[in-house]
């Protein structure tokens, strides 16, 4: 029981880097191929199309800098060895990974969708890429938001 | 299988299709040789460039088929391209067929393989020696049991225009299959639309050669949103009222606008303009979306329509027809 605090709280780690990688890679994904269609026709769009495929990958960053924040609060970056945790504190440790680890996931593939009708605007309109940015981007508001709830969940719990 | 490639690949090549613009610039041109020098920098000029100005028709159907070829290479089903393709093979059986009905009743000159389209999606040497050798067996869209069918037909009545009823009920039959096949809603339903469509634009024709409702019913094709029963009983009723008896129906709409315009007497030419709008229409909803497979039949009924338009300028322009009749012919 007494290693039960620390599994509950690196599993939440792992949850939020791997959810949300795993969104962002389908997101990055989508996105590339609408990049890949656009591009075999104007290869000229690579700039463009570069950034927009590029957005849906911010989420696996947020997931990532969760695990690292988790990691860092259990001591078990700076090699002084985990701290002692109870099976509460592991549970809500575990809890505060949830936001990012949900939302990062089903944003990023969402804003991966999103990205790849903006690379077909594009391919259409090239004078619109301000436009194409934004409307990605307004899933981005999601993921930041969980990114928060995630982090302030984090500096709330007390251990060791 | 995701379609976000196909599609975003296609909004790509859309920039390429020519516009209403292009076409009432190409239909200005003095002579044939001008409009050639216009097209200079589409796509079709590679084509025309090999076939000679005097087979312009040839060449546009060459830029059609390897569009088909290229959308072969991306597109994940390959039955969506063969809805499009599928009734250019019926347009070939009933080629060779009448060919064959021409030369039995003596007359030398009946074949006509200049007629044949290479658009289908059966090679038209096979398709050919098929016929005339009577060898269906490996035909697809259930042509093995429909060229009997037609001979027999044609032996008991000798009317080519019943056969040809028989190879289009066929036609539409496969073509709602490979639709169903494929289980896309989108494109299900623009195959019941069309086969719509082409009903009324059948019972338009009847009810101006005042035909017979009662006898009308084997003119019309199983499939549609509109059974053939209704479509056969529009017939005892003025046009004028049409669009309201089919105001429960989407191509209603069509014909109201037609009314609206004062133009239920228009030329054939104008409905099936009109019709032919309305189902490009049923697929923009398609646009919409970055990953529809409709869009894929969107683009393809595009570039036909631009093909058809090709056709139109560079005929008047070669025959030295009135541009204004041309021009109205665009789409």
């Amino acid at each position: 029981m007494e290693m039960l605090g620390l599994s509950l709280a690196l599993f939440g780690a792992a949850l939020a880097a791997a959810l949300a990688g795993i969104g962002s890679a389908i997101g990055i994904g989508v996105a590339g191929g609408a990049a890949a269609g656009v591009m075999t026709e104007d290869p000229n769009k690579f700039g463009s199309c570069l950034i927009l495929q590029a957005l849906p990958g911010t989420q696996g960053i947020y997931g990532l800098l969760i695990a690292f924040f988790v990691l860092n609060k259990l001591g078990l970056l700076g090699g002084a060895g985990a701290v002692a945790l109870t099976w509460n504190q592991g549970l809500q440790i575990f809890a505060s990974c949830l936001p990012i680890a949900v939302v990062g996931w089903y944003s990023a593939i969402w804003q991966g969708k999103t990205s790849a009708a903006s690379i077909q605007m594009i391919s259409k309109k090239p004078e619109a890429m301000g436009k194409a940015i934004i409307l990605p981007a307004m899933v981005e508001t999601y993921a930041v938001l969980a990114l928060l709830t995630s982090i302030l969940m984090l500096m709330g719990v007390q251990v060791g | 299988m995701s379609y976000v490639y196909a599609v975003a690949r296609l909004r790509g090549m859309e920039n390429h299709l020519l516009d209403s613009a292009f076409f009432s610039r190409l239909m200005d041109s003095a002579t044939i040789d001008d409009a050639v020098k216009a097209l200079g920098e589409t796509s079709y000029s590679q084509w025309i460039s090999q076939t000679g100005t005097a087979n312009f028709d040839k060449a546009i159907d060459s830029e059609i088929l390897a569009t088909c070829e290229e959308l072969k290479s991306f597109v994940p089903d390959k039955e969506l391209l063969d809805i499009f393709r599928l009734p250019y093979d019926f347009h070939n059986v009933k080629v060779l067929l009448k060919g064959l009905f021409k030369v039995r009743g003596g007359e030398t000159e009946g074949r006509r393989y200049d007629l044949l389209s290479k658009l289908g999606t059966i090679d038209t040497e096979e398709l050919t020696n098929a016929i005339e050798t009577e060898e269906y067996g490996f035909l697809p869209y259930g042509l093995t049991d429909l060229i009997p069918q037609c001979w027999q037909l044609w032996d008991a009545t000798k009317n080519a225009q019943a056969v040809e009823l028989l190879i289009d009920h066929q036609m539409f039959k496969a073509m709602l299959e490979v639709a169903e096949g494929l289980k896309m809603p989108d494109v299900i339903q623009w195959v019941r639309y069309k086969i719509d469509a082409e009903n009324l634009r059948g019972a338009i024709r009847l009810s101006r050669m005042k035909y017979d409702a009662a006898k009308a019913l084997p003119f019309f094709h199983e499939g549609g949103t509109i059974r053939p029963d209704d479509m056969a009983k529009l017939l005892n009723e003025p046009q004028e009222t049409w669009s309201r008896i089919l105001s429960y129906t989407d191509i209603g709409a069509v014909l109201n606008a037609l009314n609206e315009q004062s133009d239920m007497k228009a030329s054939l030419t104008d409905v099936s303009k009109a019709l032919d709008d309305y189902l490009l229409k049923v697929l923009e909803n398609a646009k919409y979306s970055m990953d529809a497979p409709a869009n894929v039949l969107l683009f393809l009924l595009s570039k036909e329509a631009e093909a058809r338009n090709m056709r139109v300028a560079l005929v008047c322009v070669a025959g030295g027809l009135d541009r204004d009749f041309g021009r109205r012919l665009l789409k």
